[in-house]
């Protein structure tokens, strides 16, 4: 068991965290508040969570992952998050070859610091035939609005290993979140990760790039909502780089009257690799708009890929239905889109199951 | 229950229904009969106030009520349900959460054991469902609702030889038992077939052709006429309720 000094969990702080997935006993706990890690823990054996700083002088061959799979000029933030590295902040996790982690990793940040900027760079190691599930939730105090959080999450899943996991972001409404993530998917590995953005947030940048080498299979999930006031910018690519590499990409878009703009693109590099995407967009209002920009690039000439893309209202004849049941308009409507936005609950940690199923049937049209 | 006076209806610019009158009392149960296109769905979407009918003439009370200009859930507040003919996927809505928001989550297994849909709490509504598991799930549906009038669209097609005795059955036990010491309800009933009504206690028939009500009388006696002679009206025709 790796235990590194930390500052207790204030009640205050884990009662918001239990909204965005947090829990008792977990195998492992990383909490970043503001610029500090206040909180880094394992409850397994063969599970490290260390502050990225520490885990930098502990293991020099980490050195060689950071900005391994992101170029560090990569745009602006990335760039200013670049800067910090004589001083990085952010979580170390790693799971030891082998070992399976049937209790969740839970991760999360919080900035309580109104106007408060927040840099992360977070790397995760998964080593070869692991099994292991985590959890990542991200917070704000009601009394902050406003804000920045940058973040840059390098995943290293190593052959034959898996990771299940799911995101949960609950930021203020008035802030700013550019998150980017890569992750690394060796031969035999798999991915299955589900993400819900529902809370309402001035603009969102969520930019990934996953690659898959030899049947290893990839398989993403994400739920967003725009309110009026929300903007979203969702651009991801997985690369099918390797034999029989796999990918499904399903995203669930909503808007009542802000902006989401999904660009996500599947290229087949490899012989036999094969991947779907999937843009579906629900349009609530007239104000605001969905634009879902499904994209495929075949470079092998026996990879399958597919797609689908639709963006509508929601059908008079599915409203009409329901309200000849004597739901009124309202309820009726709240149903089609929770309907719309769930999600098949076995992808989903276990653990986190019941809340995930609790937040999407939250996520009420104007945010929750 | 149901009063329609020289109704007459239109969908997008075409006339559907042509000055009909039609009066279903309490606890009657009334069989519309017709060939394809001659306007009996076109009918019950216009009582039930659906897109994209359009009432041209004429008026539909609804339990003493004037329902010009009312919702279909304000319809339905006034106690009238209707089992669709071609409901609409509602991909991820479950059975399940619907008869939640309908208040209804105790009957639910009970009316899909009662329409032989075991395990069907978890589907989504009318997602994958074959031709006659829609029609059970649409009378299942109106358990669920509980409505003193039920309009039922071809609750027969396409629904096996098995399945049209459970579906009467059902669609007669809404509408002689309520439960509750309740009064029993009242029903109009769309067949192309006629299929259902060996199985159902039926007290009046109508043919419908044309947007028009050609015919009203004994159903089994109406339903023997069109049997032998198609969709026409028997001679000499009786005056239309």
């Amino acid at each position: 068991m790796s235990t590194t000094p930390t500052t207790p969990l204030t009640d205050q702080r884990t009662e918001l965290l239990r909204e965005v997935g947090y829990d008792d006993g977990r195998a492992g706990t990383s909490l970043l508040v503001d610029q500090q890690i206040v909180a880094s823990e394992s409850a397994h054996p063969d599970v490290e969570v260390l502050p990225i700083g520490q885990a930098l002088k502990t293991y020099d061959w980490l050195q060689d992952l950071m900005f391994g799979l992101i170029d560090p000029d990569e745009d602006e933030h990335v760039q200013q998050a670049a800067e910090l590295l004589n001083d990085p902040v952010g979580h170390f996790v790693r799971v030891r070859e082998g070992a399976v982690v049937t209790s969740p990793i839970q991760l999360f940040s919080i900035l309580e610091s109104p106007q408060g900027r927040q840099f992360t760079h977070n790397v995760t190691v998964i080593e070869a035939g692991a099994q292991v599930e985590m959890i990542s939730g991200a917070a704000v105090p009601p009394s902050v609005h406003a804000g920045h959080h940058i973040s840059i999450d390098e995943c290293y899943i190593r052959e034959g290993a898996s990771c299940r996991s799911v995101s949960i972001e609950r930021w203020g409404a008035n802030m700013e979140s550019h998150g980017y993530a890569r992750t690394h998917l060796e031969a035999g590995a798999s991915a299955t990760t589900t993400a819900l953005q529902l809370a309402p947030i001035r603009h969102h940048l969520a930019n990934s790039v996953t690659w898959v080498e030899r049947d290893g299979r990839n398989n993403d999930r994400a739920v967003m909502l725009a309110p009026a006031g929300t903007e979203r910018v969702v651009d991801s690519t997985v690369h099918l780089v390797g034999d029989r590499a796999g990918s499904e990409s399903v995203t669930r878009m909503v808007s009542d009257g802000g902006v989401i703009v999904n660009t996500a693109t599947l290229v087949g590099d490899a012989p036999g690799a094969h991947g779907f995407v999937g843009c579906d967009g629900l349009k609530l209002t007239d104000d605001g708009h969905i634009e879902a920009v499904p994209a495929l690039r075949a470079v092998d000439p026996t990879a399958q890929l597919s797609h689908e893309a639709s963006v509508g209202r929601i059908a008079i004849e599915k409203l009409e239905y329901l309200m000849a049941t004597g739901l009124d308009e309202d309820a009726a409507r709240d149903l089609i889109v929770q309907g719309f936005v769930s999600l098949e609950l076995d992808a989903v940690p276990e653990a986190v199951a019941e809340l995930v199923a609790e937040t999407i049937a939250s996520a009420k049209t104007g945010g929750m | 229950m149901l009063e329609v006076r020289s109704l007459s209806a239109s969908a997008a610019g075409v006339d559907v229904v042509r000055s009909v009158d039609l009066t279903i009392g309490a606890g009657e149960v009334h069989v519309l009969f017709g060939p394809n296109g001659s306007g009996k769905s076109s009918l019950l979407k216009a009582i039930m106030g659906l897109s994209p009918y359009e009432v041209t003439g004429g008026d539909i009370r609804l339990f003493g009520h004037d329902v010009s200009g009312h919702a279909p859930d304000e319809r339905a507040a006034l106690g009238v349900g209707m089992a669709f003919q071609s409901p609409p996927n509602l991909q991820g809505v479950s059975v399940r959460s619907l008869a939640d928001a309908l208040g209804a989550d105790d009957r639910l297994d009970e009316a899909l054991t009662m329409l032989d849909l075991p395990g069907f709490d978890r589907r989504q509504v009318s997602v994958g469902f074959s031709g006659g598991e829609v029609k059970r799930w649409e009378v299942a549906k109106l358990h669920l609702q509980a409505p003193r009038l039920l309009l039922l669209d071809e609750p027969d097609s396409g629904v096996d030889l098995e399945h049209v005795a459970a579906v009467a059955v059902a669609i007669d036990r809404l509408v002689r038992d309520p439960g509750d010491g309740a009064a029993p309800r009242s029903a109009l009933v769309v067949s192309h077939t006629g299929s259902v009504i060996e199985g159902l206690e039926v007290d009046v028939g109508h043919l419908m052709v044309g947007g028009r009500l050609l015919h009203t009388g004994d159903p089994i006696t109406l339903f023997d006429h069109i049997r032998t002679n198609g969709y026409v009206a028997p001679e000499p025709a009786t005056t239309t309720s």
